[in-house]
C-alpha cells in the first residue's frame, strides 16, 4: 500500500518501468506496453466473497470501505427462485467520468488502460465521487480524504503477480490478463461473443452474463 | 538465499510448471526499482498484511495448511518484518487447484509465483492472529462461576492446582476441596456396583471442540494412553452426525463420509448441503468445482434444502422440503425408481464384489441376500448365512450369506453366482427340516418404501409429487456420473438416521459408489506417523482405556448393572435413565454434558474442554450453563483456548492457546470426495502468547507435557520416544512430538531428500526449523522436501482405474443388521434395519411437528461463507462486510404480517418462552413456514461484554487497547445478531436436555419451532 502510494505522489511510471509513459495519450511510446483487461464470468461466481476479502487485505482500505464487492439479488417465485451475484469495482473505464468531472486534473489514465489518480494533485473535492456511475471510487480517510479505487494492483501486477482478487477467486471467476497478447483462459475468453460492459460506462472489464437455469426458463 | 535466484531468470515464469487454466499468470514484467518509502508511521498503518507478496526477497514463505475453517485447504503464507504480508493457496495442494495441483516434484522456486486461491476466512486469519481479545497468559477465576472475573496466574500454580487440586478457592469463601487429576488416576472402579462402567480414570472427560490431526493424537496420547481415560470426545455430533449414521448403516460402519464427486459427476442432487458457503472441502474447493464446471455445461445440480441457498445462483433445480422430512422425499424418489424400473439392476443383483466388478462396478450391494425375516428364528433380524441351513459351527459357515438362484430359486452361495433374485420372500428349511422364513433385503427396502405413495412423501417433504418423480427421472439418467451430496442440513435432526439412510441409499440405487463422479469416500493418507524411525504409538507403562463412555456412545446398555438389576425387579430391563448408543459413529457431545449433567451413568470429576464453545455452539447449549455453574456436577473445569467465550465464562481455569499461525501442528488427510494426500500444518508465526520459564509457550502441549510431567504420567517427559535403533528421547516440547511424526510419514511415504535449495527454503522461512536437531540431518533433510510442499500430495486422476476409485469400500448393505438387532434403550424395540419414514420425534415418541404445532415457523440454521463456527466475530473483514445477522422470513409470509426489511421481531419458542429478538430480512429464497437464520452472530462474550479480569493489560494480546479500570472493555458490535442455538428444542422426557435422535444421539438442528411477533 505505501508503494502504491508512494509511486503516485512522486507522480511517476518509473516503478513499472514504463518510463516516458506517465502522459495519457502515448500509449505506444514502449512497444511491450500491456493492455490491461478483466473479464468476470458470472456464470463461475459463487458469491463467496473472497476477492473482497482478498482485495481488503492487500489494499487495506479502512473499515466499511472497499474497491471491490458483491452485488446480490433474488429472482423468481416460489420454488423457481434464484439469487443472483455482481461483482462490482472500477471499470477502469474508457471515459472515466470522474476523470471528467476532477477539476484539478488529478485522474489520468496510463497506457495499460488503468485509471489512477495523483495524489499529490487530489484534494479530496469529491466530484469524481458523485460522478462514478458504478460507485468504485471513495475518499479516504486514511489518506486525508484523497480519492481511491481499484488500480488493477499495479504493486502487484508489477511482480507478475495477479490483481489480488483474481488470484483469489476460487472458481476462477475473474480472467486477467493483457488483451494485446491473450494467452491461456484469458485469451480465450476474450474471443467470447457474449462480454458484456457494465450498463452506464464501458471500460477494462466486462462481465459474461448470467445464462438462464432451467427453473428461469420453466417460469 | 533469494527464492526466485535458482529457477534461473526470476523475471520469467517456467510455461512448463503452469498449472492448467492458470495461464494468464504468464506475463513477464520488469520488476519494480526500488521504491523510497514515504515517511510513514508504521503504527498507525492498518493490522494485517502491510503490503508485500511471496516473492519479495524479504519475505519468509510456508507452505502449511489452512485452518480457517475444516476445510483444510493448502496455504502459503508470506511474512514481511514480522507481519502477514500475503495468504494465497498452495499450488501443491489439490483443494487449491481444482484437485489438479502442480506436480509434486515441480521444484518450489518455480511455484512461488502461481496463483493459488484460498476463500475470505484463509486471508481474516491476519485477524485472527492479533484479535486484541486474545489470551496470552493463564486465568483463574476470581469470583463464581460465570461472574467473568478472573486473574492471572503464573504457570506453576495453574499445573499444581489442577494437578493436585485441594482448597484451591479458599479465597473465595469456597471450602470445598477440588479433586486434582491426582485424585481422579486410580484403578479403582468409578462405580462400584458396576465396575463395567471402568476405573476412576474415566472421570476425566476431555472435550474437544474444533480438534484436527495432529494435535488429536497428541490429546489421545495425554487422555487415554497416559492417564488412562475413555472420555476423550469430540465434537462429530453438533458438527455433522446426520449424515455420517447414513452413512453408518449403508457401509456397515466403514466408511461414514462419501459425498458426490464434483470433478467428475454429471447430476448431483444436493440434500442439505451448503456447498457454496460451507461443507468440507469447502468454497475454495468443492463450491468451485460445481461453479466452474456446472459454468462449462458438465454438470447440473439440484438443492433439497428449505432455504434455496447461495447455490441457487446456478442451480438446476430448487426442492423448498420442510425441515427434517429428507428422507420423505429421498423415499419418494426410491418408490420412483422401483415403479419405474430405473434402479441399476444390474449392479443390485450382483450377489459379490467379483461379479459386481465383472459387470464394471467398484462395490456391490447385498440386495439380494438374504435376511431371515422370522420373528420365531433366534437369529430373527440378521441374514441367513450357511449356518443357519447347514447348522455347521465352522467359520466359513458363518460368514456365507446366502442369495437365491434366478434360474430355480433355490439357496445358493453367495459368492457362487454372477447374478441373483433381487426381490422375492420365500421359506426355506434348515438341516433339521425346520421352516426358516427369509426375505431379499432389497424385498425389506421396497416393503419400506412402499409404506407410503409418492403422494404422501410429496405431503410430508411440502413439494409437488411432480418434483419427487422429475428429481427421480434425472437422478437416474446419468448412469453412475450421478450422486448426492448430503451434509449437516439433511439428517442433522432427530430420526435423522434413517432420514440420511434413505438419501445414502439413492447411490446404491444406481450403483454410483465408489465411482468416478460418483459417491465417493476420501482415498486416505499418504505416508502415517504411526510408523517408521519413530515409535510414536507405544511407550512403557501406556494404558488402555476401560469401560461406558459417559456419552453412552458404542455402549452396550444390555451389559450394565442398571439393565441387570431392572430386568430382575420389574421383568424388564428397559428403560434405561437416558439413552444408550450402540450403534452410533460416536463424537457425541451433546450427551456427554447431558450425561455429566444427570451424573449418569457416572459422575464427571474433572472437565477439560479444548477449543470448544458448547454453550453457544450446541442448540439447546445454553441449557448446559447450569450443568457448568454446579461444582456438584463439574468439581473442576479447565479450558484450553485462545479467549474467554460463552462457555468457559464457566471455566475454573483458562489456559491461553496458539492460533494456527503460530502452532496446530498436524498432519491433515482428505476429506470425501476422492483425493489421496497428506498435508503438513506447521506454523508460518512465533507464538504470540507469553513462555514458560523455559522458553516454551503456552499453549495446549506445553500445558499437557507439564501436567503429564506433574503427574508423573507415563508416555511425557524425559525418555518418553523410543526410535527404532533403541535410542530414547523427551517429550518436553510440542515439537519433540510432531517432528517425529513428520519424520514418519516423510519415510513411509518414502518423499525423496530435499535438494540443497529446499533444504535452505525451509531453514530460512520456516519457524519450525528452530527444532531441526530433534530429527538426525538425513531425517530432516527428507522431510524438508514435503515440509518446504507444505505435504505429501497426489491428483485426482491417480486415484482411479477406469472408473472404479482405487481406495474406496466394497460393500454397501440396502439393510442392516447391527442396525436391525439394535434397540432402543428407552424402549426396549429394536430399530428397523432398513429404509423407514419416520419425522422427527422426541424421546418418548412425540412427533414434534404435532407436539410444537401452536409454533408456526420451524428455524434453519446455516453457515456463511465468510465465517466459520463459533470463532470469527474477530474476522474484522467478514464483520465489515456482513455486520449482524438476520432472522429471514419468506416474502408470503412476510407480507401476511407486515413485516418489512429491518423491522425487528421477538422468536419464542416451546423451550425458551421468553424468546430473542433479531432484525427481520425478507427473502424469496426461504420455503414459508421457516426462518433461516445464520450462525456465528448473537454472540455475549469473544470481547463483546466486559470481563473483570485483573491485569487485563497483561493477560489480553491487544494490552491496554482492550483493558479498563477493573478489567476488560467490552466491544458491542461483536455482539451484534442474534443466535438461534437459544431457541432450541429440549427434550422434557430428559431432563430437558437438548433433544437428540434416538439411534444415534444426533443433536437436533431443523425441529425447533417459533412463533414469530413483529415488535
Amino acid at each position: 500500500m505505501e508503494e502504491r502510494r508512494d509511486f503516485l505522489i512522486q507522480g511517476g511510471m518509473i516503478a513499472l518501468g514504463l518510463a516516458g509513459l506517465a502522459t495519457p495519450g502515448k500509449a505506444e511510446a514502449a512497444g511491450n506496453t500491456p493492455r490491461w483487461a478483466m473479464i468476470i464470468d458470472l456464470n463461475r461466481c459463487t458469491g463467496c466473497q473472497s476477492c473482497v476479502i482478498a482485495c481488503k487485505a492487500k489494499n487495506q482500505t479502512p473499515a466499511g470501505l472497499f474497491n471491490t464487492r458483491i452485488e446480490s439479488n433474488e429472482a423468481g417465485s416460489l420454488p423457481t427462485v434464484r439469487t443472483s451475484y455482481r461483482p462490482m469495482l472500477c471499470q477502469q473505464c474508457k471515459e472515466p467520468a470522474c476523470a471528467k468531472a476532477c477539476r484539478r486534473k488529478a485522474i489520468t489514465t496510463l497506457p495499460s488502460g488503468i485509471v489512477v489518480v495523483d495524489q499529490a494533485r487530489c484534494q479530496g473535492d469529491g466530484a469524481c465521487v458523485a460522478a462514478c456511475p458504478h460507485r468504485a471510487c471513495f475518499l479516504n480517510p486514511a489518506r486525508d480524504n484523497r480519492m481511491d479505487k481499484c488500480d488493477f494492483c499495479l504493486t502487484r501486477l508489477a511482480k507478475g503477480l495477479l490483481p489480488a482478487c483474481v488470484e483469489g477467486c476460487p472458481s476462477g471467476a475473474r480472467l486477467f490478463g493483457d488483451a494485446k497478447a491473450p494467452q491461456g483462459e484469458f485469451g480465450a475468453y476474450l474471443t467470447r461473443n457474449d462480454l458484456a460492459p457494465q450498463p452506464g460506462r464501458a471500460g477494462r472489464v466486462s462481465y459474461v452474463p448470467l445464462r438462464k437455469n432451467v427453473m428461469e426458463k420453466k417460469s | 538465499m533469494k527464492k526466485a535466484a535458482d529457477s534461473g531468470n526470476d523475471k520469467k515464469i517456467s510455461r512448463r510448471a503452469l498449472v492448467k487454466g492458470g495461464a494468464a499468470a504468464a506475463v513477464t514484467m520488469a520488476w519494480p526499482a526500488k521504491l523510497a518509502l514515504a515517511g510513514q508511521d508504521a503504527a498507525a498503518q492498518p493490522e494485517g498484511q502491510k503490503g508485500g507478496s511471496r516473492l519479495d526477497p524479504d519475505a519468509r514463505v510456508v507452505h502449511s495448511v489452512c485452518l480457517g475453517c475444516n476445510a483444510h485447504c493448502g496455504n502459503r503464507i508470506a511474512v514481511k518484518n514480522g507481519t502477514l504480508a500475503e495468504i494465497s493457496g498452495n499450488p501443491y495442494h489439490p483443494y487449491n487447484s481444482m484437485a489438479e495441483p502442480a506436480a509434486y516434484q515441480t521444484p518450489v522456486a518455480e511455484t512461488l509465483a502461481l496463483p493459488s486461491p484460498v476463500c475470505g476466512k484463509a486471508q481474516d486469519a491476519a485477524n485472527y492472529l492479533t484479535n486484541p481479545y486474545r489470551l496470552i497468559r493463564p486465568l483463574k477465576r476470581t469470583g463464581p462461576r460465570g461472574s467473568g472475573s478472573f486473574a492471572p496466574i503464573d504457570w506453576e500454580q495453574l499445573i499444581r492446582e489442577v494437578a493436585l487440586g485441594g482448597k484451591i478457592f479458599a479465597e473465595l469463601g469456597e471450602e470445598r476441596t477440588v479433586p486434582g487429576l491426582a485424585e481422579l488416576n486410580s484403578d479403582a472402579p468409578i462405580d462400584p456396583r458396576d465396575p463395567g462402567l471402568g476405573p476412576k480414570r474415566n472421570g476425566l472427560v476431555f472435550m474437544t471442540g474444533r480438534l484436527q490431526n495432529g494435535r488429536q493424537e497428541f490429546i489421545d496420547r495425554f487422555v487415554k494412553d497416559g492417564f488412562g481415560s475413555t472420555n476423550r470426545i469430540g465434537h462429530t455430533d453438533i458438527c455433522g452426525l446426520g449424515f455420517r449414521m447414513g452413512n453408518l448403516a449403508l457401509t456397515e460402519g466403514k466408511e461414514v463420509e462419501l459425498k458426490a464427486d464434483p470433478w467428475g459427476a454429471e447430476y448431483i442432487l444436493v440434500f442439505g448441503a451448503n456447498i457454496y458457503e460451507a461443507l468440507q472441502p469447502g468454497i475454495n474447493t468443492y463450491g468451485a468445482a460445481v461453479a466452474r464446471r456446472s459454468a462449462a455445461g458438465k454438470l447440473t445440480f439440484a438443492i433439497v434444502d428449505p432455504r434455496a441457498q447461495n447455490a441457487s445462483v446456478h442451480a438446476h433445480d430448487w426442492i423448498p422440503i420442510i425441515p427434517g422430512q429428507d428422507g420423505a422425499f429421498a423415499m419418494g424418489m426410491i418408490r420412483w425408481l422401483i415403479e419405474h424400473r430405473r434402479y441399476n439392476h444390474r449392479y443390485l443383483s450382483a450377489p459379490n464384489l467379483e461379479a459386481a466388478r465383472a459387470a464394471g462396478f467398484a462395490t456391490y450391494n447385498n440386495a439380494t441376500h438374504l435376511v431371515i425375516d422370522d420373528p420365531a428364528h433366534p437369529n430373527h433380524g440378521r441374514f441367513l448365512r450357511l449356518a443357519d441351513l447347514s447348522l455347521a459351527e465352522d467359520e466359513k459357515a458363518i460368514a456365507t450369506y446366502i442369495v437365491l438362484s434366478e434360474k430355480e430359486g433355490s439357496p445358493v452361495a453367495f459368492d457362487r453366482l454372477d447374478r441373483a433374485v433381487l426381490d422375492r420372500a420365500a421359506t426355506l428349511r434348515d438341516a433339521k427340516g425346520r421352516a426358516i422364513r427369509v426375505k431379499t433385503a432389497f424385498r425389506l427396502l421396497r416393503e419400506g418404501v412402499m409404506a407410503h405413495t409418492i403422494e404422501q412423501y410429496a405431503a410430508f417433504a411440502g413439494v409437488p409429487a411432480e418434483q419427487i418423480a422429475g428429481t427421480a427421472a434425472e437422478f437416474s439418467a446419468h448412469g453412475t456420473r450421478a450422486a448426492v451430496c448430503q451434509y449437516h442440513g439433511a439428517g442433522n435432526y432427530a430420526s435423522g438416521t434413517y432420514a440420511a439412510f434413505a438419501v445414502a441409499a439413492l447411490n446404491a440405487m444406481v450403483g454410483s459408489v465408489e465411482m468416478k463422479g460418483g459417491y465417493l469416500s476420501g482415498g486416505g493418507g499418504i505416508g502415517t506417523w504411526k510408523k517408521g524411525p519413530y515409535n510414536l504409538t507405544d511407550f512403557p507403562g501406556k494404558r488402555k482405556p476401560a469401560g461406558v463412555k459417559i456419552s453412552r456412545e458404542k455402549g452396550v446398555y444390555e451389559k450394565s448393572s442398571e439393565y441387570r438389576e431392572k430386568k430382575a425387579a420389574t421383568g424388564s430391563g428397559y428403560p434405561s435413565r437416558r439413552p444408550w448408543f450402540r450403534f452410533t459413529k460416536g463424537g457425541l457431545s451433546v450427551e456427554t454434558l447431558s450425561g455429566i449433567d444427570e451424573r449418569y451413568p457416572y459422575p464427571c470429576g474433572a472437565l477439560f474442554t479444548y477449543f470448544y464453545n458448547p454453550v453457544y455452539s450446541t442448540p439447546g447449549g445454553n441449557r448446559y450453563i447450569e450443568t457448568l455453574r454446579d461444582p456438584a456436577r463439574v468439581p473442576l473445569h479447565v479450558s484450553i483456548d485462545t479467549s474467554v467465550n460463552e462457555s468457559n465464562l464457566y471455566a475454573d481455569y483458562i489456559v491461553p492457546d496458539v492460533t494456527y499461525l503460530e502452532g496446530h501442528y498436524g498432519w491433515l488427510n482428505p476429506h470425501a470426495p476422492a483425493l489421496r494426500f497428506t498435508g503438513l500444518r506447521t506454523p508460518a508465526m512465533e507464538p504470540l502468547t507469553c513462555r514458560t520459564a523455559d522458553g516454551r509457550p503456552f499453549c495446549l502441549e506445553t500445558f499437557l507435557i507439564d501436567l503429564a510431567e506433574k503427574l508423573e504420567l507415563p508416555g511425557f517427559g524425559e525418555g518418553a520416544i523410543t526410535d527404532r535403533d533403541g535410542g530414547r528421547h523427551a517429550l518436553h516440547r510440542a515439537e519433540d512430538f510432531y517432528l517425529r511424526g513428520y519424520a514418519n510419514i516423510a519415510a513411509e511415504a518414502q518423499v525423496p531428500v530435499a535438494t540443497a535449495t529446499e533444504l535452505a527454503f525451509v531453514e530460512r522461512n520456516y519457524p519450525v526449523s528452530r527444532f531441526k536437531e530433534i530429527l538426525n540431518p538425513e531425517q530432516w533433510r527428507q522431510t524438508c522436501h514435503a515440509l518446504a510442499r507444505g505435504g505429501i500430495f497426489s491428483d485426482y486422476q491417480s486415484v482411479f482405474e477406469g472408473e472404479r476409485f482405487l481406495h474406496g469400500i466394497k460393500r454397501t448393505v440396502l439393510y442392516n443388521e447391527e442396525l436391525a438387532t439394535s434397540r432402543n434403550t428407552l424402549t426396549g424395540e429394536r430399530f428397523p434395519g432398513t429404509l423407514c419414514y419416520l419425522p422427527p420425534m422426541d424421546a418418548s415418541g412425540a412427533v414434534l411437528a404435532e407436539k410444537d404445532r401452536a409454533y408456526p415457523f420451524t428455524v434453519v440454521t446455516h453457515k456463511m461463507n465468510v465465517h466459520t463456527q463459533s470463532r470469527t466475530s474477530c474476522h474484522r473483514w467478514a464483520m465489515e462486510i456482513f455486520p449482524e445477522n438476520f432472522v429471514v422470513v419468506n416474502e408470503g409470509d412476510a407480507a401476511r404480517m407486515g413485516l418489512r426489511d429491518g423491522d425487528r421481531v421477538r422468536l419464542r419458542s416451546a423451550s425458551n418462552p421468553e424468546g430473542v429478538e433479531g432484525k427481520a430480512k425478507v427473502s424469496r429464497l426461504i420455503r414459508p413456514g421457516c426462518v433461516a437464520i445464520s450462525f456465528h452472530y448473537g454472540h455475549s462474550q469473544l470481547g463483546a461484554s466486559p470481563l473483570a479480569v485483573k491485569d487485563a493489560e497483561q493477560v489480553f494480546l491487544g494490552g491496554a487497547a482492550v483493558a479498563k479500570a477493573g478489567g476488560m472493555k467490552g466491544d458491542p458490535r461483536l455482539g451484534r445478531g442474534l443466535n438461534p442455538n437459544l431457541l432450541s428444542r429440549l427434550d422434557e422426557r430428559l431432563a430437558n436436555t437438548p433433544l437428540v435422535d434416538m439411534v444415534g444421539g444426533i443433536p437436533d438442528f431443523s425441529s425447533t419451532r417459533v412463533q414469530l411477533v413483529k415488535l
